[in-house]
């Protein structure tokens, strides 16, 4: 083998397959191109007497590689280890990558979230309701309706990601397995649901929007500690870490607008139960969904989810709120207008996305580290909001983005073998 | 059980015979009952299995480079075997255990 053969299984060369954009993603998840696209195989290294060349890893082509687990192939050894270990990083970097998109798309998703409450006929559902109920009934009755078509919208997504991945079979067979496992996710949706999403907004409502997403950023904490005692999920020191740097960090972002509001004084203790409910919802569902994708897969797993988020919406709440008396239909076939439907269709986009990114990061680096980095949505969101809304973020968003940033590095550069299997035999 | 049952709960059911098995052969196998042709279909399944060690369910006992092209070229191949976990998360999931 000549030298720039040698240079290229180490990754270092440029070869015909090089893309700049994959460089840039390697250096931050630390990507290697896999080992099966090398073009050199055992059997293209020369004999080197008395040595015992391994060809791929870190050790590769080291002397003297003497590690247990090599194979031996006329004279070559192949660092089996080595190859295992590389096979064991890019999959939690794939983990991890899952978890920072889920950050951005959820960061994303607050642009059609905020818009879609200035649209009719939620605006208008908004004045009508608080004319005759008060602000906060009509919030959270208004928040209700909005939730109930971003469950819809999110539905249709995953319907669409489902079909083109060609998990119809797969869809219906896990829907059909309720007691081991599909009742796992629709559980999750009902904390995941109306739990979070409208403690959120009650949060949101009673206190502010700082308060909320405080509030809402300290769910990674709940769902690993569930996680780690309801089915003995590893969870490192360094990981835990990583977690509370990034918390940390989203306080900080918010922490400015949280002191103004609790400043505000008489604040409800309905206020704090939102938020409260906003943490534990989210956490819980995490640790909920984490039993139920053990066996089965997540874009499955997440759609079947989502099923029962609208089942919880449009044939029980929605129903039971216009039983009450709230215009809810008469407002509901008012969505249908061109704006309204492609804000929805974004926010469902976006939010189908955000989730299918999340769920498919558990498997990977478990429920801890996928909610800890899935918490990184605080500052894509006020990076989102800088970009499409103009608002100057202060500087304590900019230490709290910088904090969020540390403890996401923190968790990345954990060691990968810690990794390799979430639980303990 | 055949092809009526998720995927996964069959992966786990072919590992409940306490024997050791190369990605290679469940996931051959898997494509055969499934009906599910093609190498995203193969790689689809084999990614289920690793989703399965990662949670602990499944432990990795042997590798090898695929040099004949049994899977794919030049990949690693991994040989499981089932854990107690495994055996435990089978039998919630109404497999039969042998």
């Amino acid at each position: 083998m000549d030298r720039p053969e040698q240079k290229k299984a180490y990754g270092f060369g440029v070869n015909p397959g090089f893309k700049p954009g994959f460089l840039l993603l390697s250096l931050f998840f630390k990507i290697r191109r896999p080992y099966a696209r090398l073009s050199i195989t055992p059997d293209s290294v020369p004999d080197r007497p008395g040595k015992k060349p391994c060809l791929y890893g870190p050790g590769a082509l080291s002397r003297g590689n003497t590690e247990k687990g090599d194979l031996y192939k006329g004279g070559v050894g192949v660092d089996l280890q080595a190859l295992k270990r590389q096979e064991s990083k890019r999959k939690i970097s794939k983990g991890y990558m899952w978890a920072l998109f889920c950050a951005v798309f959820w960061g994303i998703w607050y642009l059609p979230g905020t818009v879609v409450w200035v649209l009719n006929p939620f605006d208008e559902m908004y004045g009508v309701i608080a004319g005759t109920e008060g602000d906060a009934a009509s919030l959270v009755v208004t928040a209700v309706l909005i939730t109930a078509f971003n469950a819809l919208t999110v539905m249709l997504a995953l319907m669409l990601w489902n079909g083109v991945l060609g998990k119809y079979g797969e869809l219906v067979r896990t829907l059909k397995e309720f007691h081991p496992c599909s009742k796992w996710f629709f559980l999750a949706s009902v904390f995941g649901g109306p739990m979070a999403i409208l403690g959120s907004f009650m949060a949101m409502g009673f206190i502010g929007g700082a308060f909320a997403a405080v509030a809402a950023l300290l769910y990674p904490v709940i769902g690993s500690v569930l996680a780690y005692y309801w089915y003995g999920e590893k969870i490192s020191k360094r990981a835990a870490m990583g977690i509370i740097v990034i918390i940390i960090g989203g306080i900080t972002i918010f922490g400015g607008g949280l002191v103004t509001e609790l400043a505000a004084g008489d604040v409800p203790w309905i206020g704090y139960l939102g938020g409260l409910m906003a943490a534990a919802g989210w956490g819980i569902e995490g640790a909920i969904a984490g039993k139920g994708l053990d066996i089965s897969e997540p874009d499955v797993g997440l759609t079947l989810r989502f099923l029962g988020e609208n089942i919880i919406w449009w044939i029980i709440i929605v129903p039971l709120l216009a039983i009450v008396g709230y215009p809810m239909y008469s407002f509901a076939l008012q969505a249908f207008e061109p704006l309204t439907l492609l804000v929805l269709i974004f926010a469902g986009i976006t939010f189908g996305f955000c989730y299918v990114c999340w769920y498919k990061s558990f498997p990977l680096i478990g429920v801890g580290r996928g909610q800890g980095i899935g918490n990184l949505y605080g500052l894509c969101a006020i990076i989102f909001i800088f970009l499409f809304f103009g608002d100057v973020p202060e500087w304590t968003i900019l230490l709290g983005g910088a904090l969020c940033v540390a403890g996401s590095f923190i968790m990345f550069t954990e060691e990968t073998s810690e990794l390799e299997t979430l639980r303990g035999e | 059980m055949a092809k009526n049952r998720p995927i996964k709960f069959r992966i786990l059911e072919l590992f409940l015979d306490e024997k050791e098995h190369w990605n290679y052969e469940i996931v051959s196998k898997v494509q055969e009952e499934y009906g599910m042709k093609g190498d995203y279909n193969r790689d689809s399944i084999n990614f289920d299995i690793i989703e399965l060690a990662s949670g602990g369910m499944l432990k990795d006992v042997e590798q090898k480079v695929d040099e004949e092209g049994i899977y794919k070229n030049n990949f690693l191949l991994h040989k499981y075997r089932i854990t107690d976990f495994g055996k435990v998360r089978g039998s919630d999931a109404c497999l039969r255990y042998v």
